[in-house]
Protein backbone atom coordinates (compact mmCIF):
# COMPACT_ATOMS: atom_id res chain seq x y z
CA UNK A 1 0.00 0.00 0.00
CA UNK A 2 1.25 3.33 -0.96
CA UNK A 3 2.07 5.69 2.12
CA UNK A 4 -1.10 8.15 2.65
CA UNK A 5 -0.13 11.16 1.81
CA UNK A 6 -0.48 13.64 4.88
CA UNK A 7 -2.67 16.57 4.45
CA UNK A 8 -0.98 19.14 5.76
CA UNK A 9 0.57 21.59 3.81
CA UNK A 10 4.21 22.52 4.95
CA UNK A 11 6.02 26.25 4.88
CA UNK A 12 9.54 27.18 6.20
CA UNK A 13 9.42 30.45 7.93
CA UNK A 14 12.76 32.04 9.02
CA UNK A 15 12.83 34.14 12.12
CA UNK A 16 16.28 36.43 11.16
CA UNK A 17 17.91 38.23 14.54
CA UNK A 18 19.46 41.47 14.35
CA UNK A 19 21.76 40.98 17.27
CA UNK A 20 22.90 43.72 19.77
CA UNK A 21 25.31 46.32 19.10
CA UNK A 22 25.27 48.03 22.89
CA UNK A 23 25.24 46.77 26.07
CA UNK A 24 22.08 46.61 27.79
CA UNK A 25 21.82 49.49 30.74
CA UNK A 26 22.50 48.03 33.95
CA UNK A 27 20.04 47.70 36.62
CA UNK A 28 19.48 49.21 40.16
CA UNK A 29 20.82 46.06 41.80
CA UNK A 30 23.89 45.96 39.33
CA UNK A 31 24.69 49.45 39.67
CA UNK A 32 25.41 49.23 43.42
CA UNK A 33 27.00 46.02 43.28
CA UNK A 34 29.78 47.51 40.77
CA UNK A 35 29.99 50.28 43.06
CA UNK A 36 30.56 48.18 45.86
CA UNK A 37 33.03 46.04 44.33
CA UNK A 38 34.99 49.32 42.93
CA UNK A 39 35.48 50.69 46.44
CA UNK A 40 36.40 47.40 47.85
CA UNK A 41 38.84 46.85 45.25
CA UNK A 42 40.04 50.76 46.12
CA UNK A 43 40.40 49.82 50.26
CA UNK A 44 42.37 46.30 49.48
CA UNK A 45 44.96 48.07 46.69
CA UNK A 46 48.24 49.78 47.23
CA UNK A 47 49.46 53.11 45.92
CA UNK A 48 50.51 53.18 42.36
CA UNK A 49 53.56 55.11 41.31
CA UNK A 50 51.14 57.98 40.03
CA UNK A 51 49.32 58.52 43.17
CA UNK A 52 52.79 58.65 44.91
CA UNK A 53 54.15 61.25 42.35
CA UNK A 54 51.11 63.16 43.47
CA UNK A 55 51.65 62.87 46.96
CA UNK A 56 55.28 63.77 47.14
CA UNK A 57 54.33 66.71 44.70
CA UNK A 58 51.89 67.38 47.23
CA UNK A 59 54.43 67.45 50.14
CA UNK A 60 56.83 69.47 48.18
CA UNK A 61 54.06 72.46 47.57
CA UNK A 62 53.43 72.18 51.31
CA UNK A 63 56.80 72.73 52.20
CA UNK A 64 57.53 75.40 50.11
CA UNK A 65 54.67 77.05 50.59
CA UNK A 66 55.40 77.05 54.72
CA UNK A 67 59.03 77.70 54.71
CA UNK A 68 59.72 80.66 52.38
CA UNK A 69 63.73 80.65 52.30
CA UNK A 70 63.28 76.86 50.60
CA UNK A 71 63.28 78.51 47.41
CA UNK A 72 66.58 79.36 47.11
CA UNK A 73 67.84 75.51 47.38
CA UNK A 74 65.26 74.45 44.62
CA UNK A 75 66.62 74.14 41.24
CA UNK A 76 64.66 77.48 39.57
CA UNK A 77 64.35 77.55 35.89
CA UNK A 78 63.52 73.98 35.72
CA UNK A 79 59.72 73.58 34.89
CA UNK A 80 58.61 70.53 36.50
CA UNK A 81 55.24 68.51 34.97
CA UNK A 82 53.28 68.20 37.94
CA UNK A 83 51.21 64.90 38.02
CA UNK A 84 48.16 66.89 38.84
CA UNK A 85 48.96 69.08 35.42
CA UNK A 86 48.70 65.96 33.75
CA UNK A 87 45.48 64.52 35.17
CA UNK A 88 43.57 67.37 34.17
CA UNK A 89 45.32 67.28 30.58
CA UNK A 90 43.74 64.04 30.60
CA UNK A 91 40.82 65.27 31.64
CA UNK A 92 40.55 67.82 29.04
CA UNK A 93 41.56 65.27 25.99
CA UNK A 94 38.47 62.94 27.40
CA UNK A 95 35.53 65.73 27.29
CA UNK A 96 36.47 66.74 23.89
CA UNK A 97 36.00 63.26 22.44
CA UNK A 98 32.08 62.84 21.92
CA UNK A 99 31.06 59.36 21.21
CA UNK A 100 28.06 58.10 19.41
CA UNK A 101 24.74 58.29 21.16
CA UNK A 102 23.13 54.86 22.43
CA UNK A 103 20.06 56.35 21.51
CA UNK A 104 19.50 56.80 18.23
CA UNK A 105 17.67 59.21 15.79
CA UNK A 106 15.47 56.25 14.68
CA UNK A 107 14.85 55.33 17.87
CA UNK A 108 13.40 58.60 18.84
CA UNK A 109 11.52 59.28 15.94
CA UNK A 110 10.24 55.28 16.46
CA UNK A 111 10.81 54.22 12.77
CA UNK A 112 10.10 50.76 13.28
CA UNK A 113 11.45 49.73 9.33
CA UNK A 114 15.38 50.95 10.50
CA UNK A 115 17.79 48.66 11.35
CA UNK A 116 19.12 51.31 13.49
CA UNK A 117 16.68 51.22 16.16
CA UNK A 118 16.98 49.36 20.02
CA UNK A 119 20.78 48.81 19.42
CA UNK A 120 20.82 47.11 22.78
CA UNK A 121 18.13 44.42 22.06
CA UNK A 122 17.52 41.48 19.13
CA UNK A 123 15.42 42.71 16.69
CA UNK A 124 13.50 40.54 14.52
CA UNK A 125 12.27 40.81 10.98
CA UNK A 126 8.28 40.78 9.76
CA UNK A 127 6.71 40.87 6.71
CA UNK A 128 3.03 41.53 5.75
CA UNK A 129 1.66 38.38 3.73
CA UNK A 130 -1.27 37.61 2.16
CA UNK A 131 -2.47 33.98 3.62
CA UNK A 132 -6.00 33.13 1.95
CA UNK A 133 -7.43 36.27 1.55
CA UNK A 134 -6.33 37.97 4.31
CA UNK A 135 -3.19 40.42 4.55
CA UNK A 136 -1.08 39.30 7.70
CA UNK A 137 2.53 40.30 9.71
CA UNK A 138 4.38 37.34 9.67
CA UNK A 139 7.38 35.87 10.06
CA UNK A 140 8.69 35.32 6.00
CA UNK A 141 7.33 31.54 4.74
CA UNK A 142 7.72 30.25 1.87
CA UNK A 143 5.97 27.10 0.88
CA UNK A 144 7.52 23.98 0.97
CA UNK A 145 8.47 22.19 -2.71
CA UNK A 146 9.27 18.90 -2.64
CA UNK A 147 13.02 18.21 -3.43
CA UNK A 148 14.74 20.78 -0.74
CA UNK A 149 15.31 20.56 2.88
CA UNK A 150 12.90 22.79 4.91
CA UNK A 151 15.89 24.84 5.92
CA UNK A 152 16.82 25.27 2.43
CA UNK A 153 12.60 26.56 2.62
CA UNK A 154 13.73 29.54 4.88
CA UNK A 155 16.11 30.33 3.16
CA UNK A 156 14.31 31.18 -0.13
CA UNK A 157 12.10 32.56 2.33
CA UNK A 158 14.73 35.18 3.57
CA UNK A 159 15.97 35.59 0.11
CA UNK A 160 12.50 36.19 -1.57
CA UNK A 161 11.79 39.53 0.85
CA UNK A 162 15.18 40.48 1.31
CA UNK A 163 17.30 39.58 -1.84
CA UNK A 164 19.90 37.19 -2.61
CA UNK A 165 22.72 39.34 -0.95
CA UNK A 166 21.57 38.82 2.36
CA UNK A 167 24.65 37.06 4.65
CA UNK A 168 23.45 34.93 7.10
CA UNK A 169 23.97 32.19 9.76
CA UNK A 170 21.49 29.90 10.32
CA UNK A 171 21.89 28.17 13.30
CA UNK A 172 21.65 24.42 12.49
CA UNK A 173 19.54 21.90 10.67
CA UNK A 174 16.50 21.49 12.84
CA UNK A 175 13.28 23.67 12.82
CA UNK A 176 13.37 25.58 16.03
CA UNK A 177 9.36 25.76 16.71
CA UNK A 178 5.94 24.69 14.39
CA UNK A 179 2.71 26.33 14.21
CA UNK A 180 0.34 24.51 13.36
CA UNK A 181 -2.96 25.33 11.84
CA UNK A 182 -6.21 24.30 10.03
CA UNK A 183 -7.56 25.54 7.28
CA UNK A 184 -11.22 27.74 7.50
CA UNK A 185 -13.97 24.95 6.53
CA UNK A 186 -14.46 26.47 3.43
CA UNK A 187 -11.32 25.41 1.98
CA UNK A 188 -10.85 22.50 3.49
CA UNK A 189 -10.91 19.31 1.93
CA UNK A 190 -9.72 15.54 2.63
CA UNK A 191 -6.44 16.61 1.19
CA UNK A 192 -5.85 19.78 2.22
CA UNK A 193 -6.60 19.88 6.14
CA UNK A 194 -4.08 22.65 7.17
CA UNK A 195 -0.47 23.78 7.30
CA UNK A 196 2.35 23.39 9.18
CA UNK A 197 4.91 26.37 9.65
CA UNK A 198 8.30 25.26 11.10
CA UNK A 199 10.56 28.32 12.07
CA UNK A 200 14.01 28.78 11.63
CA UNK A 201 16.54 30.86 13.53
CA UNK A 202 18.96 33.06 11.88
CA UNK A 203 21.75 35.84 13.31
CA UNK A 204 21.67 38.63 10.62
CA UNK A 205 25.64 39.66 9.33
CA UNK A 206 25.10 41.90 7.19
CA UNK A 207 23.81 44.97 7.74
CA UNK A 208 24.08 46.90 3.85
CA UNK A 209 20.59 46.90 2.73
CA UNK A 210 21.30 49.78 0.33
CA UNK A 211 21.40 47.17 -2.83
CA UNK A 212 18.16 45.46 -2.42
CA UNK A 213 14.72 46.76 -1.72
CA UNK A 214 12.64 44.29 0.38
CA UNK A 215 9.84 43.34 -2.03
CA UNK A 216 6.42 43.50 0.75
CA UNK A 217 5.94 45.90 3.61
CA UNK A 218 8.64 44.86 6.39
CA UNK A 219 9.67 45.74 10.06
CA UNK A 220 12.54 44.87 12.67
CA UNK A 221 10.55 44.90 15.91
CA UNK A 222 11.77 43.47 19.68
CA UNK A 223 10.52 40.39 21.42
CA UNK A 224 8.24 42.84 23.11
CA UNK A 225 6.84 44.73 20.35
CA UNK A 226 5.80 41.34 18.52
CA UNK A 227 2.56 41.12 20.25
CA UNK A 228 1.88 44.50 18.45
CA UNK A 229 1.56 42.42 15.33
CA UNK A 230 0.98 38.63 15.62
CA UNK A 231 -1.80 36.85 15.90
CA UNK A 232 -2.03 35.49 19.91
CA UNK A 233 -1.77 31.56 19.32
CA UNK A 234 1.14 32.21 16.40
CA UNK A 235 2.96 34.53 18.69
CA UNK A 236 2.56 32.26 21.81
CA UNK A 237 4.52 29.75 19.23
CA UNK A 238 6.92 31.89 18.34
CA UNK A 239 7.99 33.63 22.06
CA UNK A 240 8.78 29.97 23.13
CA UNK A 241 11.99 29.77 20.78
CA UNK A 242 12.74 33.41 21.60
CA UNK A 243 15.89 34.03 24.33
CA UNK A 244 15.62 37.86 24.81
CA UNK B 1 126.37 -41.35 -13.68
CA UNK B 2 122.86 -41.13 -11.67
CA UNK B 3 125.33 -40.41 -8.31
CA UNK B 4 126.78 -37.66 -10.14
CA UNK B 5 123.45 -35.81 -10.98
CA UNK B 6 122.24 -35.43 -7.24
CA UNK B 7 125.25 -33.84 -6.14
CA UNK B 8 124.92 -31.34 -8.72
CA UNK B 9 121.40 -30.90 -7.87
CA UNK B 10 121.68 -30.33 -4.17
CA UNK B 11 124.98 -28.02 -5.10
CA UNK B 12 122.98 -25.76 -6.95
CA UNK B 13 120.72 -25.56 -3.97
CA UNK B 14 122.83 -25.04 -1.34
CA UNK B 15 124.31 -21.84 -3.58
CA UNK B 16 123.73 -19.00 -1.44
CA UNK B 17 120.97 -16.45 -2.31
CA UNK B 18 121.91 -13.07 -3.60
CA UNK B 19 119.74 -9.94 -4.22
CA UNK B 20 116.29 -9.61 -2.73
CA UNK B 21 113.66 -11.87 -2.58
CA UNK B 22 110.74 -11.81 -5.06
CA UNK B 23 106.96 -12.99 -4.58
CA UNK B 24 106.81 -14.38 -7.99
CA UNK B 25 108.74 -13.66 -11.19
CA UNK B 26 105.22 -11.17 -12.07
CA UNK B 27 106.62 -8.42 -10.32
CA UNK B 28 107.95 -6.31 -12.22
CA UNK B 29 109.90 -4.46 -9.58
CA UNK B 30 111.30 -5.16 -6.38
CA UNK B 31 110.22 -1.91 -4.78
CA UNK B 32 107.31 -3.17 -4.92
CA UNK B 33 107.76 -6.26 -2.65
CA UNK B 34 107.20 -3.74 0.96
CA UNK B 35 104.04 -2.46 0.45
CA UNK B 36 101.64 -5.63 -0.69
CA UNK B 37 102.57 -7.84 1.81
CA UNK B 38 100.67 -8.18 5.19
CA UNK B 39 103.02 -6.48 7.41
CA UNK B 40 102.48 -5.80 10.72
CA UNK B 41 104.26 -2.86 11.51
CA UNK B 42 104.41 0.19 13.14
CA UNK B 43 101.45 2.73 11.13
CA UNK B 44 98.61 -0.02 11.50
CA UNK B 45 98.94 -0.57 15.53
CA UNK B 46 98.40 3.64 15.66
CA UNK B 47 95.52 3.13 13.75
CA UNK B 48 93.55 0.81 15.85
CA UNK B 49 94.78 2.70 18.98
CA UNK B 50 93.76 6.06 17.55
CA UNK B 51 90.23 4.54 16.30
CA UNK B 52 89.85 2.85 19.89
CA UNK B 53 90.58 6.41 21.79
CA UNK B 54 88.12 8.41 19.43
CA UNK B 55 85.40 5.38 19.78
CA UNK B 56 85.87 5.91 24.05
CA UNK B 57 85.90 9.57 23.80
CA UNK B 58 82.26 9.75 21.76
CA UNK B 59 81.25 7.28 23.90
CA UNK B 60 82.06 9.31 27.02
CA UNK B 61 80.73 12.92 24.66
CA UNK B 62 77.32 11.01 24.60
CA UNK B 63 77.22 9.42 28.25
CA UNK B 64 77.52 13.09 29.48
CA UNK B 65 74.67 14.31 26.82
CA UNK B 66 72.02 12.24 28.21
CA UNK B 67 73.07 12.91 32.02
CA UNK B 68 72.37 16.82 30.94
CA UNK B 69 69.46 15.87 28.85
CA UNK B 70 67.87 13.47 31.96
CA UNK B 71 68.23 16.91 34.32
CA UNK B 72 64.63 18.20 34.60
CA UNK B 73 64.10 21.38 32.82
CA UNK B 74 64.52 24.86 34.61
CA UNK B 75 60.66 26.08 34.99
CA UNK B 76 59.66 29.41 33.26
CA UNK B 77 59.36 31.57 36.02
CA UNK B 78 55.29 32.93 35.82
CA UNK B 79 55.50 36.72 35.47
CA UNK B 80 52.23 37.63 37.01
CA UNK B 81 53.06 35.18 40.38
CA UNK B 82 56.06 37.12 41.37
CA UNK B 83 55.86 40.56 42.86
CA UNK B 84 58.16 43.09 42.08
CA UNK B 85 59.88 43.63 45.51
CA UNK B 86 58.93 47.89 45.14
CA UNK B 87 54.88 47.03 45.44
CA UNK B 88 56.22 45.80 49.13
CA UNK B 89 56.94 49.22 50.56
CA UNK B 90 55.74 50.09 53.16
CA UNK B 91 54.91 53.58 51.88
CA UNK B 92 52.48 52.10 49.67
CA UNK B 93 50.43 50.97 52.26
CA UNK B 94 46.54 53.16 51.61
CA UNK B 95 45.70 55.00 54.15
CA UNK B 96 42.00 55.05 54.41
CA UNK B 97 39.21 55.82 57.16
CA UNK B 98 38.25 52.66 58.43
CA UNK B 99 34.42 51.06 57.89
CA UNK B 100 31.94 52.46 60.17
CA UNK B 101 29.17 49.69 61.43
CA UNK B 102 26.63 51.47 59.17
CA UNK B 103 28.64 50.57 55.69
CA UNK B 104 29.59 47.30 57.17
CA UNK B 105 26.01 46.55 57.52
CA UNK B 106 24.71 48.03 54.11
CA UNK B 107 27.59 46.15 52.48
CA UNK B 108 26.14 42.59 54.00
CA UNK B 109 22.30 43.96 52.87
CA UNK B 110 23.50 44.22 49.43
CA UNK B 111 24.89 41.15 49.00
CA UNK B 112 22.73 39.32 50.09
CA UNK B 113 20.10 41.11 47.22
CA UNK B 114 22.95 40.61 44.84
CA UNK B 115 22.36 36.76 45.75
CA UNK B 116 18.59 36.97 45.14
CA UNK B 117 19.25 38.70 41.62
CA UNK B 118 21.83 36.91 40.76
CA UNK B 119 19.12 33.56 41.44
CA UNK B 120 16.10 34.78 39.65
CA UNK B 121 18.33 35.76 36.27
CA UNK B 122 19.99 32.75 36.33
CA UNK B 123 16.19 30.97 36.69
CA UNK B 124 14.90 32.56 34.18
CA UNK B 125 17.79 32.01 31.65
CA UNK B 126 17.36 28.09 32.79
CA UNK B 127 13.46 28.42 31.93
CA UNK B 128 14.19 29.92 28.67
CA UNK B 129 16.32 27.31 27.36
CA UNK B 130 14.44 24.73 28.90
CA UNK B 131 11.47 25.72 26.74
CA UNK B 132 13.17 26.80 23.33
CA UNK B 133 14.66 22.80 23.96
CA UNK B 134 10.92 21.89 24.14
CA UNK B 135 9.74 23.96 21.38
CA UNK B 136 12.18 22.30 19.12
CA UNK B 137 11.36 19.07 20.47
CA UNK B 138 8.03 19.58 19.62
CA UNK B 139 9.04 20.87 16.14
CA UNK B 140 11.21 17.64 14.99
CA UNK B 141 8.08 15.13 16.68
CA UNK B 142 5.98 16.74 13.93
CA UNK B 143 8.23 16.74 11.18
CA UNK B 144 8.74 12.97 11.87
CA UNK B 145 4.85 12.38 11.44
CA UNK B 146 5.06 14.22 8.25
CA UNK B 147 8.14 13.19 6.78
CA UNK B 148 11.15 10.61 7.52
CA UNK B 149 12.94 12.22 5.15
CA UNK B 150 12.75 15.78 5.96
CA UNK B 151 13.33 14.51 9.44
CA UNK B 152 16.69 12.68 9.18
CA UNK B 153 17.87 15.80 6.82
CA UNK B 154 17.10 18.21 9.85
CA UNK B 155 18.68 16.03 12.50
CA UNK B 156 21.59 16.08 10.78
CA UNK B 157 24.52 17.70 11.77
CA UNK B 158 25.34 21.18 10.37
CA UNK B 159 29.43 21.39 9.73
CA UNK B 160 29.58 25.26 8.85
CA UNK B 161 28.16 26.25 12.34
CA UNK B 162 30.96 25.88 14.30
CA UNK B 163 33.71 27.05 15.04
CA UNK B 164 30.86 30.46 15.23
CA UNK B 165 32.74 33.79 15.41
CA UNK B 166 30.96 37.03 16.87
CA UNK B 167 32.09 40.75 18.09
CA UNK B 168 30.25 41.61 21.32
CA UNK B 169 28.36 44.74 22.26
CA UNK B 170 30.05 47.62 22.98
CA UNK B 171 29.21 50.07 25.42
CA UNK B 172 28.18 52.75 22.41
CA UNK B 173 27.88 51.96 18.73
CA UNK B 174 30.56 52.89 16.39
CA UNK B 175 31.12 56.50 15.57
CA UNK B 176 31.03 56.84 12.05
CA UNK B 177 33.93 58.34 10.41
CA UNK B 178 35.96 58.26 13.04
CA UNK B 179 40.16 58.40 12.70
CA UNK B 180 42.15 56.57 15.60
CA UNK B 181 44.91 58.35 16.68
CA UNK B 182 48.15 56.70 15.31
CA UNK B 183 50.51 55.18 17.73
CA UNK B 184 53.32 52.41 17.94
CA UNK B 185 53.31 49.27 19.88
CA UNK B 186 57.00 48.47 21.43
CA UNK B 187 56.23 44.58 23.13
CA UNK B 188 58.54 44.44 25.99
CA UNK B 189 57.80 41.15 27.33
CA UNK B 190 60.41 38.54 28.29
CA UNK B 191 60.67 35.50 26.27
CA UNK B 192 62.34 32.59 28.29
CA UNK B 193 63.71 29.37 26.69
CA UNK B 194 63.72 26.21 28.66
Amino acid sequence: AAAARRPWRLFGAMCLLRLPRITQPLEKEEEEMAALMGQIELEKSHYSDHEIRKLEEEERLKRRKESLYDDDDEATGKTVIMAQDLEEKWEQKFLRFKAAPRITDADKKNIRTSLNRKLDSNLMLLVKQKIGNQELWLLPQVEWQPGETLRSTAERAMATFLGDHIQAKILGNAPYGIYKYKFPRAIRTEDNVGAKVFFFKAFLQSSDFTQTEPKADYLWVTKNELGDYLKPEYLKKVNRFLLD
Amino acid sequence: SSHAFCSFSCCSSLLPQRGPLRGSHWQSSVLTLRTSLPVRAQPKKKKKVDVRREQAQKDRMKKKLKKLEKAAPELIPIEDFITPLKYSDSNRVRSLPALSPEETERRVLLLKKWCLFKQKQDEAEKKAIQSLVESQQEALKELRLESEELYQAAIRRDEGLFPFQRDGPTYTPPLPGYDPPEGKCVDITKVYTQ
